[in-house]
């Protein structure tokens, strides 16, 4: 044995692929993580220390001043309130019409219905500057430009085809006896979307709800198009708002990036544990 | 509990015709078992009793009640599934009461009604688990509770045990037998497994091809069968079927297979006829080798306690002759023997396969 493990490193050749795999993602790691990183050193620097040593440098003392400003601000509570009103009723409106036409693709297909699916699914390759000018009109036309409205409604729209997809594939995992049980039992088809269905598509409806909540609150062009005034901004909008506000406000900023960023942080370690339970249900044969 | 009528039943599936203009009545309390191979329809059968398929064609009548258009939670059946169909995410209790919950009973009638009901199917101790903290057997318990709580007026089975392991299929087998005397109701049970049609049904009904081949107890079919497919589908081991022609000499008339002769009585029929001789494996004798109508050498013994099982190679047949016979006897694998073939025992096909 001690001759054996003693020739080991003669017998077997240096692999050199795991060193390269890991240098190369250590590099994308750090290229990643550096405008994060660049963004919290600024964010706890004062303008002076910004303006003296760059972006980079690594402060001599914590200053909190900027996310002092920052939450004291009330031009911020307003942008956080504006995004909330779009994010939460858009990401519960485009959920649930992705449930109710995902139950309809998967479970009572009719005559072409594959075909209008491939359609609505299509609507996803649409980049949002080819419908820009169409629906700033439309919009127009309704009076409701400067309102949260229009951007409420178009995420709603935009977000149908990703919900409507990932629905029907989750509920065409859920077994057609379900259905037909719950039917015996003398549920309507609504209620055995209600009572059967969606219960059993949780891990589905909490990766939507995360990927709908992070898209919509994170977005930048909608707000920007369609809101004009300081009090119809989102957060997106308002933090490119401070800069003109108060000169090149890096450290404000930097501060507003993060707050801004944690309601996304928040949802998704609260719709976690729900990813983890879809993954191993089922997992365990009884 | 209520009678139920197909009158001229049929269901296609774009070209394909799955049932074919069936007719049965099920009377009151009966015990009816639809029995045939994979594919006969028998599912689709009572898909269509249940009314999670439409009809093509024809009626069907439940407590005199036409129902045929009417949806399936208004004709009052319940269905146990292949699968179970347990809803995964609810407890025990909550799956058996499922239906009264949707049907607005009140609570505290739900708890006592699926406290009466689990105690019936001995599932009381389960009632806060979730299914897949279940075994089979005890899903299987718990799918049929689900479906007697509501009082339904036919009970329908597609295929219930057919997960479950050899063992606990007869307990259950047993269960559901002693269900039915409990409840007097008229139940329907799918199975392709004809020791379990045997077992449990006061009438069977065998299927092929999405027709009914024969409607009878299940010793009618066994001892009578009315054409070669039931007579080879019913009964384990199947029935011996040896090809051969009808004869006649000097106002005799024979049954030739292969070298060898047997004297039969069908005066009806005409000479030169191929018919095929059908004989469960039990009713062959065996005797010395001069004696017998056959002679055949023994190619494989199965021996299984209670009875031995012998495979036959003769010159009458391509196929080889089942017979059952005593352990006891002394028979060793190539051994020649005599097979005697009671014309009392033998049932007679034509090439269609019909009785003649």
């Amino acid at each position: 044995m001690v001759e054996q493990v003693a020739t080991l490193p003669s017998s077997r050749e240096f692999n050199p692929w795991p060193v390269v795999v890991f240098t190369c993602l250590l590099v994308l790691a750090g290229l990643f993580l550096a405008p994060t990183i660049g963004v919290i050193l600024s964010s706890i620097k004062t303008t002076r220390e910004i303006a003296e040593g760059g972006l980079w440098n690594i402060p001599t003392r914590l200053f909190l001043g900027n996310f002092v400003e920052v939450l004291a601000n009330p031009a911020v509570h307003r942008y956080f309130l504006n995004t909330l009103l779009v994010t939460l009723p858009a990401t519960a409106a485009s959920i649930a019409l992705g449930v109710l036409a995902g139950y309809v693709f998967a479970k009572l297909p009719f005559w072409g219905s594959n075909l209008i699916f491939l359609v609505l699914i299509s609507g996803m390759f649409f980049p949002p500057q080819v419908i820009l000018i169409p629906l700033f009109q439309f919009f127009n036309s309704l009076g409701l430009i400067d309102t949260l409205w229009p951007i409420i409604f178009i995420h709603t729209a935009l977000g149908i085809p990703i919900c409507t997809l990932l629905m029907r594939n989750f509920f065409a995992t859920v077994p057609n006896s379900l259905r037909e049980a719950a039917i015996l039992e003398g549920a309507n088809e609504f209620q055995v979307l209600t009572r059967v269905a969606l219960p059993l598509s949780l891990p589905a409806l909490a990766v939507l709800a995360t990927l709908q909540f992070t898209w919509i609150w994170n977005d930048f062009l909608w707000p920007l198009i369609f809101t004009q005034s300081d009090e119809k901004r989102t957060i997106m909008v308002g933090i490119v708002n401070l800069k003109g506000q108060y000169s090149v406000a890096w450290g404000v900023q930097g501060a507003l990036s993060l707050v801004a960023s944690l309601p996304t942080l928040i949802v998704f370690l609260f719709f976690q544990r729900y990813f983890i339970k879809g993954m191993t249900m089922g997992a365990v044969k009884g | 509990m209520a009678n139920l009528i197909l009158k001229n039943v049929s269901k296609t599936f774009g070209e394909t015709e799955v049932i074919k203009a069936v007719n049965l009545e099920v009377s009151n309390g009966e015990f009816v078992v639809f029995v045939g191979p994979s594919g006969c329809g028998k599912s689709t059968l009572l898909r269509l009793i249940t009314g999670l398929e439409e009809v093509t064609d024809g009626q069907i009548i439940i407590e005199d009640k036409d129902v045929t258009h009417l949806k399936p939670s208004k004709r009052e059946v319940a269905m146990v599934f292949q699968s179970y169909a347990l809803f995964p995410h609810l407890t025990v209790a909550e799956n058996i009461g499922f239906g009264l919950k949707l049907a607005k009973v009140p609570k505290a009638e739900i708890v006592a009604r699926v406290k009466e009901v689990a105690s019936v199917l001995r599932v009381e101790s389960l009632l806060a688990r979730k299914p897949r903290q279940l075994s089979g057997g005890q899903r299987q318990r718990v799918a049929i509770g689900r479906s007697i709580i509501r009082q339904p007026k036919v009970f329908l089975f597609d295929e219930p045990l057919s997960n479950l392991d050899a063992a606990l299929r007869v307990v259950m087998r047993i269960e559901i037998t002693r269900l039915h005397q409990n409840l007097q109701a008229t139940m329907i049970y799918v199975t392709h497994d004809q020791t379990e049609a045997m077992t449990l049904a006061d009438r069977i009904v065998v299927l092929n091809e999405g027709r009914i081949e024969q409607v009878g107890a299940p010793l009618e079919l066994y001892e009578k069968p009315a054409n070669k497919f039931v007579a080879g589908f019913i009964g384990s081991p199947a029935m011996n079927f040896i090809k051969g022609t009808f004869e006649t000499a000097d106002e005799r008339m024979f049954a030739r297979l292969g070298p060898h002769v047997m004297e039969i009585n069908k005066p009806d029929l005409k000479p030169g006829l191929a018919i095929e001789v059908g004989i469960r494996p039990e009713h062959i004798a065996i005797v010395a080798p001069e004696e017998g109508t056959l002679t055949a050498e023994v190619e494989i013994i199965e021996k299984l306690g209670v009875e031995s099982m012998l495979y036959l190679k003769t010159e009458a047949s391509q196929d080889l002759l089942t017979v059952r016979t005593d352990p006891r006897q002394t028979i060793r694998t190539g051994e020649r023997l005599g097979l005697k073939l009671p014309v009392s025992e033998c049932h007679f096909f034509d090439q269609k396969g019909n009785l003649v």
